[in-house]
Parts: structure tokens; C-alpha cells; sequence
């Protein structure tokens, strides 16, 4: 197969055969090109879901012509250049890492062509600018970060009660136990600061309790159903409980420390994919203290993706819709036709699929290591995030062109909303080719 | 943290229109898990609106309740703590700590609601806790005339329950609280 590969001209390769199903000579040609077409099996370490049954089976797809997932741990990467090359990465990787001062370009390109597993949390916390790049102040960092998420913790986390409790500690009211008084009239006392659990005042704790309620329960059933085929998150274990009570932590400090935008559904989503790479960190020192870790990446994250989250910015000139304007520009420029097709002919509103693309960072579309794979290059692209994601969304919608070509609105809309699995690597390499001024 | 109403002796229609209106606009949905009721509401529509506060009502029967199929005493468990609820018309004489006390461990309890008195009290004794909620509209009771209106909010928290006392006292609302921790000696030893 590897032979093969080497003699396959160039121009077959190009991603406008990606997508045909209809003709056998040329998909029996591109079966010999892919490797290992068989699908992946779960990999030995972290679990990781199969090509799960929510994600529809191609129409016309019996052979696994797009099939072939590059998870980095599978172990249906038998050929030994691929092999090679991993452990060649993987050692490039380490070097990088080890110098007292690393070299973020290094770094970067490096990230580029996919993160060996047992390096990605350290390469994510790099690139994500929450570990400095040197590394006699790590152990330093680390700590103050640990500190000041366990006040947040402290100062966040506390139920009404506790806080009154607190307050009457502090204002030195005599409380005393009120149990060695063994019968008689209880006597009554004064409440501190006016707060009671009825109060309506807005400053009091128990209304801004009472108000926030909402946000916790929704942040609550979203964790709850993150992701519920990895037994990581979802499953009776003890493991995936304290997994979601930390996500769920998290995401309650992270909207009380910022009431601009709060909680927003599918804020999970974005963190599940953090946590679930620094939890599996192979160090253990690092593994434990991964809920502080998390949230500091996750600050960063959503700070580049902000102002997708904000209702008030959606129509402005940085919010989600102007994002999708560019994507859909993007389009344009680089392939007219299918541009043409889907936004006039079809009518398909970019706003359809786009959306949940874009704010979720692709975390729906692709199975769980893809989408590790696929931040592995997000997070490296000196361009930036933002940008990277436009094009690798732009590069999604040529890789299927033949089938958007052909179709009407709603098997268009249908096939993009559920988008089908594709070789990373080659989706990767479109959208890198599609970087710069000029069309490809 | 589970908030715990217990309110009592309304008295609607026959005694009282209404709720004032300064502890209506406390009492909102989807603040309180559970309300004990001590009885006398006196109609279907007053049952109504306390369901609507929280969806675990417990009732019991006054001597004026319309619907005749409220129990007499009811107990239930919160939390660390086992609540008893009773009007108290029965428990004879009226508001008679002692024998309160009496009923309090026959239903083997920490904290006995109850009314008929229409007067707030708070008491303790070996046995545990009894509170009297009063009368939530301030209706005049069989022994007088002069009588604020007022309820209690308890909050149970671990071993520690935190009681509010709401009080309509001049047309204000004031609120006081009283702490009690349950010990292992207030369990009874019986």
C-alpha cells in the first residue's frame, strides 16, 4: 500500500476527488491511497469513541473512501514509514521541549503536523500562553495559578447559608451554641445585613442566588450530557463524576467571574475537549492539578473566541454573523462555483451549519480525536485561531463539492449539519493550502 | 440548604381576606423546597396557592378546614432532621408546652410545627424543637383578638437549622432568626 502511494501522481491527490462516490475506477484507485481503511478501533489508552452511530453512514459509502481516521494512537497505523515518523515527531517534540527556553516557532510548526498524545497537554498549555516559555518559571506560574483559583473556588462556590454564616462570624455576633440551653424559650436574635433567604433586595445574597439558580441549572444539565458515549464523562463511575463535578466547577466560576457573557450553551462542549487532554496528562503531578490548568486555558480560548459568545455583538462588526460573512467570502474567493451553488442556487444561508462550526470550534462535527487533532493545528497557526478556523471550515466545504454540487437544499443542508468523516490530515492540508491572497 | 416554610392558621375567607401584601411579595416560586402547613387555610384556593409556591405541600388538619381529608399529625424526614406536623386544637390545653412536648415524642421527632395559638414561639426542651408559626394573615384566634401576622422560613443546613421569623409588626415586615444545632443529645433516648 505504502508503494502505491509513493507512485500516485500529484494531481490526484488534489481535494476535488475527495468526494466522488460515483465512479468505482477512481475510488478503487483512492482506496489503495488511503492507509488502513479499515475503522479505527478504540486505541489501548484513553478511551476514545468509535465512529459513533449519531454520525451517519455516507449514502453511497461502502468502501471507507474517506474512512481512514488518524487518531495518533491507532493501532491500525501499521506502516512502518508512518511509525517512523511518529516516533521521529514524537522525539523532535521532546527536544523542543526540554531546552530551557523554548522556541515557539519550533514549537509551532512542529504542532503543526499533530501533537504525539503524551506531549499534547504541555504543547497546548505553550501555545494557549498559559505556561511561560521559560521554563525555570513554570513551577512558579503553576503555583500563584493554583492559589488563585482555589480563592475563586473559595470565594465562588459558597451556598447563601455559608456566606451568612460567614458574615455573622465576621460582624462578631455572639452566637453561641445555642444547644447548651437545654429548654426554654429560644431566643431570638438579629439577622446580619438585612439577609434573609426571602429578601428581594438585589444586593442581597440569597436574591443573587436565587437569580444566578438558572445559570447553574443549566450549566448543570449541559455537563450531564457532555459527551455521553466516553465513559470519561458520562457513565456511573466515580471517575466521570468527579470528571463532571469539575467541568461543572469550572463553568460556574467562569460565568461568575464574567457577567458579560456568563454561561452559554455549549461553553461545555469547547471545555470538555481541555480537560479531557490535561486529565490524561501521562505526568501525574500535572493530571491532578488539571482543573486549574483547564480553567486558565479555557479563559484563554474563549478570549479568542469571545465575541462569538456575546448575543449583543452578534450583528456588529466582530460578532458571529460578520465571522460567517468572512467564512462565506472566503468561499467565494477560493471556489466560486460551489460559492454559487450553495448560497444562490441551493439558498443554503451559511448560517445553517456555520454557526455551530464556528462557536463550538468544531468540536460537533468530527469525532473526539479529530477534533484534538484539528485544535493541535488551531492552536499552532501563527495566522491565529480565528483565522485557521475559517479556513479549515473553508476546507470542508470543498472537500465535499461534488456532492454539494449535485445536490438541492435539503440533502445539501443535510449532508453539512452532519458532516461526514474525513481524512484530517488531507482536510489539514486543503486548508493550509488555501492561506494567502490568491486562489490555489 | 433546603428551605423549609412553615406557615399556618390563614383563616381565609371565614377570618382573613388575604395574605398581607408585603409577605405575598416574598413568597415566590422556586425559592422553597417544602412547606409545612399547620392547618386552617381554610379553602381549596389557599391549598392552591401554596402549591404553587413549592411542590411538596404538607398539611394538616385544622378544626375549620374544609377539606376533611387532611391527616391529624404528619411527619416527615429533611435532611438530617425529622419534622412533625400538627394543628394542635387537639393537643389539649391549647399550646401547653408540656404536653406538646408529650406529642413530640410520641412522634419521635427534632422539630414539632404547629399552631392553633396563633402566636409565634420558638421552645426547646429535651426532646427537641417546637415551633409555632403563628398565623400567617394575623386572623384573631379562639383566645384573642390581638395578633400579628406571621410565619417562619427555616433553613436546614447539615446539623444546623437557621429559623427566620418573618413578623408584621406596624406594617412592617421585620425578620429575626434563631440558631439551633441538633446534637446527640437532643435525640431522644426513649
Amino acid at each position: 500500500m505504502v508503494g502505491k502511494k509513493k507512485g500516485v501522481p500529484e494531481w490526484l491527490n488534489s481535494p476535488l476527488w475527495f468526494s466522488n462516490l460515483s465512479d468505482d475506477r477512481r475510488s478503487s484507485r483512492y482506496e489503495t491511497i488511503t492507509l488502513s481503511p479499515e475503522p479505527s478501533s478504540p486505541p489501548p489508552a484513553p478511551p476514545q469513541p468509535e465512529p459513533s452511530p449519531s454520525r451517519p453512514r455516507l449514502a453511497v459509502a461502502q468502501r471507507s473512501e474517506i474512512g481512514a481516521h488518524s487518531g495518533e494512537l491507532s493501532p491500525s497505523w501499521s506502516s512502518p514509514e508512518e511509525e517512523s515518523r511518529e516516533s521521529q515527531l514524537l522525539a523532535d517534540f521532546q527536544i523542543t521541549l526540554s531546552s530551557r527556553i523554548i522556541n515557539l516557532g519550533e514549537l509551532r510548526r512542529l504542532a503543526f503536523q499533530g501533537i504525539p498524545h503524551g506531549v499534547r497537554p504541555t504543547a497546548w498549555k505553550l501555545l494557549l500562553g498559559y505556561l511561560p516559555l521559560d521554563r525555570t518559571l513554570w513551577a512558579h506560574e503553576l503555583e500563584k495559578k493554583q492559589t488563585q483559583y482555589y480563592t475563586f473556588k473559595d470565594d465562588l462556590l459558597l451556598n447563601p447559608s455559608e456566606i451568612t454564616r460567614r458574615m455573622e462570624d465576621s460582624a462578631g455576633s455572639k452566637n453561641e451554641d445555642l444547644s447548651c440551653l437545654s429548654t426554654g424559650l429560644l431566643s431570638r436574635s438579629n439577622i446580619v445585613h438585612g439577609e434573609h433567604p426571602l429578601s428581594l433586595m438585589k444586593s442581597s445574597v440569597w436574591n443573587q442566588y436565587f437569580q444566578e439558580a438558572e445559570i447553574l441549572e443549566q450549566i448543570d444539565r449541559d455537563v450531564k450530557r457532555t459527551h455521553p458515549d466516553m465513559d470519561f464523562f458520562c457513565g456511573g463511575s466515580s471517575l466521570a463524576k468527579s470528571n463532571q463535578e469539575a467541568l461543572r466547577r469550572i463553568l460556574i466560576i467562569f460565568a461568575k467571574l464574567n457577567p458579560g457573557i456568563k454561561y452559554v450553551q455549549g461553553m461545555n462542549e469547547v471545555l470538555a475537549p481541555l480537560f479531557y487532554v490535561f486529565r490524561n496528562d501521562p505526568d501525574e503531578t500535572n493530571a491532578s492539578h488539571a482543573e486549574v490548568d483547564t480553567f486558565f486555558c479555557f479563559v484563554e480560548l474563549l478570549s479568542m473566541f469571545r465575541d462569538n459568545f456575546c448575543k449583543q455583538l452578534d450583528n456588529s462588526l466582530v460578532g458571529i454573523r460578520s465571522t460567517i460573512e468572512k467564512l462565506s467570502q472566503l468561499l467565494k474567493r477560493h471556489d466560486e462555483e460551489l460559492w454559487r451553488q450553495l448560497e444562490v442556487t441551493t439558498k443554503v444561508n451559511p448560517q445553517f451549519y456555520a454557526f455551530r462550526w464556528i462557536t463550538l470550534l468544531l468540536t460537533q462535527e468530527f469525532n473526539f480525536s479529530d477534533c484534538l487533532r484539528i485544535w493541535d493545528t488551531l492552536f499552532s497557526d501563527p495566522e491565529g485561531p480565528q483565522e485557521t478556523l475559517l479556513r479549515i471550515c473553508c476546507a470542508m466545504l470543498i472537500f465535499v463539492r461534488r456532492r454539494l454540487l449535485a445536490g438541492d437544499f435539503t440533502s445539501n443542508l443535510k449532508l453539512l449539519q452532519n458532516y461526514p468523516t474525513a481524512n484530517i490530515n488531507h482536510l489539514l492540508h486543503v486548508a493550509n493550502k488555501l492561506r494567502g491572497p490568491t486562489v490555489d | 440548604m433546603v428551605l423549609v416554610l412553615a406557615i399556618g392558621d390563614l383563616h381565609i375567607p371565614h377570618r382573613a381576606p388575604d395574605l398581607p401584601a408585603k409577605f405575598k411579595s416574598m413568597l415566590v416560586p422556586g425559592k422553597i423546597q417544602h412547606i409545612l402547613c399547620t392547618g386552617n387555610l381554610c379553602i381549596k384556593e389557599v391549598h392552591d396557592y401554596l402549591k404553587s409556591l413549592s411542590p411538596d405541600l404538607h398539611i394538616t388538619r385544622g378544626e375549620y378546614d374544609e377539606d376533611v381529608r387532611y391527616p391529624e399529625n404528619k411527619t416527615l424526614s429533611i435532611g438530617q432532621f425529622k419534622l412533625g406536623l400538627c394543628h394542635g386544637h387537639q393537643i389539649v390545653p391549647w399550646g401547653d408546652l408540656d404536653s406538646l412536648a408529650m406529642l413530640q415524642r410520641q412522634l419521635d421527632i427534632d422539630i414539632l410545627v404547629t399552631g392553633h395559638t396563633h402566636q409565634f414561639k420558638a421552645y426547646k426542651h429535651e426532646g427537641g424543637v417546637i415551633i409555632n408559626p403563628g398565623s400567617a394573615t394575623g386572623a384573631y384566634s379562639s383566645m384573642t383578638y390581638d395578633v400579628n401576622p406571621s410565619f417562619v422560613l427555616m433553613d436546614i443546613d447539615g446539623l444546623r437549622v437557621v429559623v427566620y421569623v418573618y413578623e408584621l409588626i406596624d406594617g412592617e415586615v421585620k425578620v429575626d432568626k434563631i440558631d439551633f444545632k441538633k446534637t446527640a443529645t437532643t435525640q431522644s433516648a426513649h
